[in-house]
């Protein structure tokens, strides 16, 4: 009995109008989102190798290392551009400097900011929004539209078992539309390589648990729906609870979770942080200006000895305040730190309400745009910073730190110019991603959440029908 | 009328069924009722008598407050689903699966009722028995007239086979032409030794082919007669009078009064 609802149900939705309509809507957007994701990605990869060139060249025409301004830049991966997360709003640049703190700028906005307001189209968006919005529009008369037909009544004048029919309805409900979504996502993804977007095995992988979370968000809102259409009498009823739970689940509840979570929780606001570290700088600085102003050469009028002399006290004094300034910054990021981590962790406890919040979590972490991408290249340049630093000792007797620099160049009789630079001895800078075990495990949760939400949906939905009046 | 079967086993029966809503509304008090094989009962009565009660009780869509309602032996709130593999039903207005074509609504229907073996002419067959144009077996249900949905709904109960038949009002709406067809029909899935339970306004089509009509008052069946006592009798003065008294009670009690202000 289950095997012929079930069928039913799967030839019923294929032969729908709605599903036509629907199906060819999605079917566009998703390819579109898989195409315009392959374009961006192209976009991003060809930007990224220009700069890159850029800062070689930049590097190739100078004759002194201490005079380089390098850079480093965060390499775009092929699922950032499918899921946007927060790659756009992270920057993409960080000027290199020996020591103290770094800063990302350049952010994709910089460059595009009419995206800051209209955002991108890609998957997350897809099935966020659209989908989970079509899968309401699919089911709120599943039940109640077939009493009002009057062909709920007509089938169970038969001996089927009311678990039957409803189990039968949803798995082919969601079967069928499951299928109708993976052929443009099939389609989509076979359009990456043919676009000269490749993807390693890793991402693969991390793409068919995107999709498999998708499907999942796709399923609860299905269940969601059919459970609404079971409990009400009027498909209009039906339509207009679905249309308000997904308002709140979609719109309101992952916005008002942060919104709550800054009040339960103050962090400071960057300005203030910024500010306290440029008032203690300036103490700082003020404090060691006595001892530059009675700066007097120890022996000798020689102005390279003097000049000498002088650098040594200014690095000496420039390293001592150096270290309180890190210190201090140290002490006050990790106060912000904190607050800041405790202050995501109840938003994003509170966010796992909505499905959309927990499927945004998964898909955002598993592409590698989760909120971890800023740390995670901010860690990744700090690595690198030393390694940088080492590499300007050894090329320049200081670490790279930039600074006043003052360069005494003395040439003989013959004029003979000084060699230019060699980029390819500049140390390469490598953005560790997170590995796809990593990346799995730390999605497992949200998954296991939206797989949840689909049991508790089914199993609503499933117990409303067994209380229906079928007249 | 075949009264040799009439001694057989009643395949439909109400005892002492009585339906009390959770509105305090008595839909049903204390029915009983037979319908053996090769027998059609016709249920009369106006709207809220408590004829559409009695099919929802048949078809455990509604349990009864009290009493019992049998197909085959069965009780069917007891055990529905042994119960109505006993019995084939056709609503007042057959609304099928309008995506579907009429084949594609016969096949899933028939097959739910526990058929699974007929082939495409069984359909044909039965389609061309309830009278359906050939041209329209293949056409989608939503092009349907009401006439042609209920010639549908009469062929699903035909090749269900089952030894019951449950009609709630099936010849309300129809044109005169199709309701005789319909009627036809009926008369001859009782010569095949059907029990037929049929809920109708048609006092004509009643007295024509039943062997047994019931008139329900709030409920209460208030007169029965078999289609020899009928003979020589007017069923709408019966009806009517039966109806009349309805009014008087009504009219006793002030409800109506109340039901007009």
């Amino acid at each position: 009995m289950f095997k012929l609802i079930f069928i039913k149900e799967l030839k019923e939705i294929l032969q729908s109008s709605r599903f036509t309509i629907s199906f060819a809507v999605c079917s566009v957007l998703i390819i579109l989102a898989f195409f315009m994701g392959a374009k961006n990605y192209l976009a991003s990869q060809s930007q990224y190798e220009a700069a890159l060139q850029e800062n070689r060249n930049q590097i190739a025409a100078n004759t002194e290392w201490m005079m380089v301004q390098h850079s480093i830049m965060l390499p775009p991966q092929p699922l950032m551009a499918l899921v946007n997360g927060v790659s756009n709003d992270v920057g993409r640049n960080i000027s290199m400097s020996g020591r103290g703190e770094l800063s990302a700028d350049n952010t994709r906005f910089n460059d595009e900011p009419l995206f800051a307001i209209f955002r991108f189209m890609d998957l997350e968006f897809i099935f966020g929004i659209v989908l989970s919005l079509f899968a309401i529009i699919f089911a709120y008369d599943a039940i109640n539209g077939e009493k009002v037909s009057g062909t709920l009544k007509l089938c169970f004048a038969n001996s089927i078992p009311r678990a039957s029919f409803i189990s039968g309805k949803l798995a082919g409900s969601f079967v069928g539309l499951s299928i109708a979504l993976l052929i443009p996502i099939l389609i989509g993804a076979a359009l990456l390589p043919l676009l000269g977007v490749q993807l390693s095995a890793d991402e693969w992988l991390r793409l068919a648990l995107i999709i498999f979370s998708g499907l999942a968000y796709f399923g609860l809102f299905l269940a969601l729906a059919i459970g609404i259409s079971a409990m009400t009498n009027r498909p209009s009823n039906a339509f207009l609870i679905g249309l308000v739970v997904w308002i709140f689940a979609v719109l309101i509840v992952p916005r008002a979770s942060v919104l709550i979570s800054g009040r339960l929780v103050d962090v400071p606001n960057v300005d203030d942080i910024t500010a306290q570290k440029n008032r203690y700088r300036t103490q700082l600085f003020d404090e060691d200006r006595p001892k530059m102003e009675k700066f007097k050469p120890a022996n000798g009028t020689d102005p390279q000895d003097v000049m000498t002399q002088f650098s040594a006290m200014m690095r000496e004094l420039s390293t001592n305040r150096q270290e309180k300034i890190d210190a201090f910054t140290e002490r006050i990021n990790e106060e912000y730190t904190n607050r800041k981590n405790r202050q995501e962790d109840v938003a994003l406890a509170l966010s796992r309400v909505s499905p959309t919040s927990i499927f945004t979590l998964a898909s955002t972490e598993l592409a590698g745009t989760s909120l971890e991408l800023q740390n995670r290249f901010m860690s990744s340049a700090e690595e690198y910073q030393n390694v940088y630093a080492n590499f300007m000792t050894e090329k320049t007797g200081s670490g790279g730190h930039g600074g006043f620099r003052m360069i005494i160049r003395t040439t003989d009789d013959e004029g003979e110019e000084p060699e230019t630079l060699d980029p390819n001895e500049m140390p390469q800078f490598e953005y560790a991603k997170t590995s796809f075990k990593t990346a799995a495990s730390n999605s497992l949760l949200d998954m296991g959440l939206l797989v949840l939400f689909n049991l508790v949906f089914f199993g609503g939905a499933f117990t409303a029908f067994l209380r229906y009046d079928l007249r | 009328m075949k009264n040799e079967t009439i001694k057989q086993a009643p395949l439909l029966e109400a005892r002492n069924l009585t339906k009390v809503y959770e509105d305090g509304v008595k839909a049903l008090d204390n029915l009983q009722l037979k319908v053996h094989p090769g027998e059609i009962f016709a249920m009369l009565g106006g709207n809220g008598a408590g004829k559409t009660t009695t099919i929802n009780i048949f078809l455990d869509f509604i349990q009864p407050t009290s009493g019992n309602a049998f197909i085959n032996g069965i009780d069917a709130n007891t055990n529905p689903l042994e119960a109505k593999r006993n019995v084939s039903f056709v609503s007042e207005n057959v609304q099928l699966y309008p995506n579907f074509t009429a084949m594609q609504n016969l096949d899933f229907f028939v097959r739910l009722g526990g058929k699974s073996n007929y082939t495409r002419a069984d359909y044909e067959n039965a389609l061309v028995r309830v009278g359906l144009q050939r041209e329209a077996f293949d056409k989608k249900l939503r092009d349907f007239s009401k006439g042609m949905r209920q010639k549908c709904g009469i062929a699903i109960a035909i090749l269900k086979d089952a030894p019951a038949i449950l009609l709630d009002e099936p010849t309300s709406g129809l044109d005169p032409k199709a309701g005789k067809e319909f009627t036809k029909l009926v008369g001859e899935l009782r010569d095949e030794g059907k029990a037929i339970l049929m809920s109708t306004h048609d006092i004509f089509r009643a007295k024509e082919i039943s062997d047994h009509v019931g008139i329900l008052n709030n409920g209460i069946l208030v007169a029965k007669k078999t289609h020899a006592e009928l003979k020589g009798v007017n069923l709408e003065d019966l009806y009517v009078e039966y109806m009349a008294g309805y009014m008087d009670e009504t009219l006793e009690t002030g409800s109506l009064i109340n039901n007009l202000t």
